[in-house]
């Protein structure tokens, strides 16, 4: 063992910390060149760089789920989101309940996830100081146990003590989750509409849901679409941003509402992605194509 | 932007902290481990603090406690719940047979509830999706190519099973297959991840700085 790859000794600016090598010090400059992107982004016209999904199909069936609903409906917010994966969700989270709010429905927070109630209260306080109707706004709080708290919100969805005219109509309707109109699942990184469709659907078919999560889950939830379990779904960043855009074109720009993502920035962060990935492919390909043909030395030969 | 954080002092000094948290856990990158740490022990920190109170206020006391302090009588199984709830606060010092009784109550309660909605919940409602009958063209494409894919893809799992060169050929393109799933996958992840980086970027130079306001 020798000394050749141990970590040169610290010295000067950089004793007491990791001199920074190799990719290190590409991530200062990427993220100075998004910083740029950023501003570049926003200081350029309108529609010069597009991030919402021309395809505006999500955006028509969550829109048409919102539609059907009653006047005066009771949605019930399954609030599950993670704080790791929430602030890309965010604008179309909020522009839903924007939509919802100005059609005159009421919305009742609940969690049975822990990321998910922080989430949830942190909402419900920014609706409450954005001058959201206090009438119109219920927080059911947070129900532990997960697939089995939610089993248990299906017959007894009231915490003790609430009040107010969502939770009286709640309890005439029965106190469990058959009371509401619709379930608008917010989903993260474990919990989200995939436990809700599990848990909820199964035992309340007649629901229905309508969900948000984060890209990556995607894939995951894209199938209960096709069977019908969810309503409707807004998975990707781009549905997410035709969505906000939907919405304030509709109802007027939302005060509070947070902003998608800058497009340059995205398309900054892809073409470098694309970069990082065909340098690694160019790399990999001599091992694609197969173990190299043994050396013939003259020893073998003899 | 964010919208969580006032217009007053509170809001100032909420932003300040969450700007320079961000740069301490970015600083990380260029090899400053200082900053970093302090933001992960802030985190594990914060996030047991957060727990502990969240499981005190919102499910012990409402739920426990207090339904069994105004009704002792009226709510029989709850001192079976107090018990195991104190078993499972002991356990430090009660006998292993005694902790493994909650425990092996909560992971089969989660077990059971968890398998049981993937069955009944996804696993059926997704067969009897896959199993429509032919419908447009277009749908039964969709469908033989998805029925192919699976099949070749199972293939590639079987090991140690005798095979020819036609099962070897396609349980090769099983796995190839399965890793352009991934790879596909993977690219929604990157979407997700590079919009959160977007987003931390623009609540700095937007809600801290001040700059594209």
């Amino acid at each position: 063992m020798t000394d050749a790859g141990a970590a040169p000794p610290a010295s000067g600016r950089f004793r007491g910390r990791q001199r920074p090598r190799g990719m290190a010090l590409w991530w200062p400059a990427l993220l100075g060149a998004l910083s740029i992107a950023v501003l570049i982004g926003s200081a350029a016209a309108t529609g010069t760089l597009q991030l919402a999904n021309p395809d505006q199909s999500s955006v028509s069936e969550v829109r048409a789920a919102f539609e059907a609903l009653p006047d005066d409906a009771l949605v019930v917010v399954g609030m599950d989101a993670d704080l790791g994966t929430y602030p890309e969700i965010m604008p179309a989270v909020r522009a839903a309940f924007d939509d919802l709010l100005a059609r005159g429905a009421s919305l009742a927070f609940v969690s049975v996830s822990v990321e998910g109630r922080a989430v949830a209260a942190a909402e419900l306080a920014r609706l409450r100081s954005a001058g959201a109707d206090a009438d119109a706004l219920l927080d059911l709080g947070f129900t532990s146990g997960v697939e089995a708290a939610l089993v248990r919100l299906v017959s007894d969805a009231l915490p003790a003590g609430a009040s107010g005219a969502v939770a009286d109509t709640v309890t005439e309707r029965g106190g469990g989750l058959a009371a509401f109109d619709m379930a608008l699942l917010i989903g993260g990184g474990d919990v989200g509409p995939r436990t809700w469709v599990e848990q909820v659907g199964t035992r309340l078919p007649q629901l229905p849901m309508v969900g948000i999560a984060p890209t990556f889950a995607q894939p995951e939830l894209v199938p209960y679409l096709r069977t019908g379990q969810l309503e409707a779904l807004l998975a990707t960043v781009r549905d997410d941003a035709a969505f906000v855009e939907s919405v304030a074109a509709t109802n007027g720009e939302p005060a509070t509402a947070g902003g998608s993502p800058s497009a340059a920035a995205m398309l900054l962060g892809m073409l470098v992605a694309l970069a990082v990935l065909g340098r690694a492919l160019v790399g990999a390909l001599p091992r694609l194509r197969g173990p190299a043909p043994p050396q013939v030395t003259e020893d073998d030969e003899a | 932007m964010s919208g969580f954080f006032d217009e007053g002092l509170a809001g100032v000094v909420a932003t300040w902290i969450a700007a320079l948290v961000t740069i301490g856990v970015w600083a990380y990158l260029a090899g400053e481990r200082r900053f970093f740490r302090l933001a992960q022990h802030l985190l594990a920190g914060l996030a047991t603090g957060y727990l502990t109170v969240l499981a005190v206020r919102e499910v012990l006391i409402p739920r426990l406690l207090e339904p069994l302090v105004s009704d002792p009588g009226g709510q029989l199984l709850l001192w079976p719940a107090l018990v195991l709830v104190l078993a499972m606060a002991g356990a430090r010092w009660l006998a292993r047979p005694v902790v493994a009784v909650p425990a092996a109550i909560l992971v089969a309660g989660v077990a059971a509830f968890a398998l049981g909605g993937a069955v009944v919940g996804t696993l059926l409602p997704q067969m009897a999706g896959t199993l429509l009958p032919p419908g447009p063209a277009g749908s039964v494409v969709n469908g033989l190519i998805g029925l192919v894919i699976t099949a070749l893809v199972l293939v590639g799992f079987l090991h140690g099973v005798p095979r020819g060169r036609l099962m070897v050929g396609a349980a090769g393109t099983g796995r190839w297959l399965l890793l352009g799933g991934i790879g596909g996958w993977l690219g929604f992840l990157l979407v997700s991840r590079l919009a959160l980086l977007v987003d931390r970027l623009q609540f700095l130079l937007v809600d801290w700085l001040g700059i594209a306001r």
